[in-house]
């Protein structure tokens, strides 16, 4: 890849208030343009919390980071890491996210709202150009005919569908995604990470999902990082994911029972 | 058969403290009772006694002074006029301070005082309003436009503050992260969220604000108030009838029609 990294992170710890533990505690961690990287670990591990970092929900206590070549300093995030800024970077949400009285298009459009003059938009003009690509990020994830129709007549799978336009729309360069699958059913789970990859792919953005299932990971990823206890226990290109590598992302201990046992040949199996 | 020994363990009972705790809250409201009924001096037998008396006032009513519709008809609609003004004056007023009274919108120093100050138009009561008002732009309509647009704020702006606190905070985040404004977090985030909550409330509002400035008319603030206390302390009785059938009638409509508008937001 040629430009800058899509994420650079050094000696990075976050926590949620003062003498609380470190939910993350990262030495280094380089996310280059374009990767598609996924997250696995067990529950409280801090993916979430990663991802929460990289779109500035969170600030992190210590730690260097720079997003898209652009240094941002934790202490000011307002100077550092302007709106205009923050945008280039989209978020796919676990529980979607959208308005659910509203129609799949307002829902895409809207996520432009950090692109358009805000005076207009506040009276629901939106230019032209705005319009346009909402509607195209709506043929891209195949919802043509509902585009008119309130979320909440949609199933599941579309309104995820729905929540990825939005971001295409943003016309993020880092798309990150908390567990975007695990409200759908497996079916729908793989067609919704399959058209993530694609769409990041024919974007040329950079794509971090946070996943439950390894197997899904090693599919849908170039690239697995293992997160145990707010560090990286593993990092390697999906191929590399073997059993040995999941039990030491879930299981560290020698105690591991049997139903463990067969759960971690599970997931590597999927 | 269904023998609790078989099971080897007692069934879960309340414990002491939760025992006395329920007993002292039986005993507290008997005596609350006690205390109010004694105080606000309720005596059934005074209304066993009277109860001939009812017949007499009922029989003076009857028959309604027709020729009194027209200006009582005049008056209701009056007063409806002041009930819609009001409350639409406090509709935009509730809007802004229910957004700066939702503690998910704005800091405690913006939110609390807004609270407060709701909480404090709610306490003002109408009449005394109502009051005030014509004394500052003198008597008519107006003043009770005004008392019932200060007034219904309090609950109204309290109200609209809960329905966008209640407001989920995914899309707000969404859209905070595709680089919303706090402008446009509110009006494309909380807004499409929350407007059935606010056109419900604001109806039953409307409802209740039209029953409240029937009594405008007392302090001179417009509507029919103001023939309530002419027609009874002129004693004419038939056509203090004819002003409750029409009131009746006004009040079971607006009543009806709101219930049937709420019926259909979702």
């Amino acid at each position: 890849m040629s430009a800058a990294p899509a994420v650079v992170l050094d000696g990075l710890q976050v926590r949620y208030g003062p003498e609380r533990p470190w939910v993350l505690d990262l030495d280094h961690l380089t996310i280059r343009a374009g990767e598609r990287v996924a997250l696995i670990g067990p529950s409280g591990s801090g993916k979430t919390t990663l991802l929460r970092v990289l779109n500035g929900y969170v600030l992190p206590e210590h730690g260097h980071m720079a997003i898209l070549g652009r240094v941002i300093d934790p202490k000011r995030p307002r100077e550092t890491w302007p709106q205009e800024e923050r945008l280039r970077v989209g978020f796919v949400f676990q529980d979607f996210a959208l308005v659910e009285r509203a129609t799949v298009f307002q829902n895409v459009l809207w996520g432009r709202l950090g692109r358009v003059r805000a005076l207009p938009s506040l009276l629901g003009i939106f230019p032209r150009a705005d319009k346009f690509a909402a509607m195209r990020a709506i043929l891209e994830v195949d919802l043509r005919d509902q585009a008119a129709q309130r979320v909440d007549t949609l199933s599941g799978g579309q309104q995820q569908r729905v929540g990825i336009a939005r971001v295409l729309a943003q016309e993020a360069e880092v798309l990150l995604a908390d567990e975007p699958v695990s409200n759908l059913d497996p079916v729908l789970a793989e067609e919704t990470l399959a058209l993530l990859a694609t769409l990041s792919r024919a974007h040329g953005a950079t794509l971090v999902m946070s996943l439950h299932q390894p197997a899904l990971a090693a599919r849908y990823a170039d690239r697995v990082i293992g997160l145990r206890s707010g560090a990286i226990v593993h990092d390697g290109p999906s191929g590399a994911l073997d059993e040995a590598a999941v039990r030491r992302i879930y299981r560290p201990d020698s105690s591991a029972t049997k139903a463990g046992e067969s759960a971690v040949k599970e997931m590597v199996d999927g | 058969m269904a023998d609790r020994r078989e099971l080897g363990l007692a069934y879960p009972r309340p414990t002491l403290q939760e025992s006395v705790a329920r007993a002292s809250g039986v005993v507290l409201l008997v005596v609350l009772a006690a205390w109010a009924l004694r105080g606000a001096d309720v005596q059934l037998d005074k209304l066993q006694t009277g109860l001939p008396r009812l017949g007499a006032f009922l029989g003076r009513l009857f028959p309604p002074d027709i020729d009194a519709a027209t200006t009582v008809f005049g008056a209701t609609v009056e007063t409806l006029q002041i009930a819609v003004a009001g409350t639409l004056l406090s509709i935009a007023a509730s809007v802004l301070l229910g957004i700066l009274a939702a503690t998910n919108l704005t800091p405690v120093w913006v939110h609390q005082p807004v609270k407060w100050l709701l909480g404090a138009l709610r306490g003002i009561p109408l009449i005394l309003l109502a009051l005030m008002f014509v004394t500052i732009v003198g008597l008519g309509p107006f003043p009770g436009v005004l008392a019932i647009a200060f007034h219904s704020t309090g609950m109204l702006g309290k109200f609209y503050a809960e329905a966008m606190e209640g407001a989920r905070r995914g899309p707000l985040e969404a859209l905070d992260s595709a680089g919303a404004s706090w402008w446009q977090r509110i009006r494309f985030g909380i807004l499409p969220q929350v407007a059935p909550d606010l056109a419900r409330d604001t109806l039953f509002r409307f409802e209740l604000n039209f029953r409240d400035s029937l009594v405008l008319g007392l302090v001179g603030a417009g509507g029919i108030g103001f023939y309530i206390q002419l027609y009874a302390r002129g004693f004419q009785y038939a056509k203090v009838a004819t002003l409750t059938i029409v009131v009746l009638i006004v009040v079971i409509a607006v009543e009806q029609l709101s219930v049937a508008v709420r019926a259909r937001l979702r």
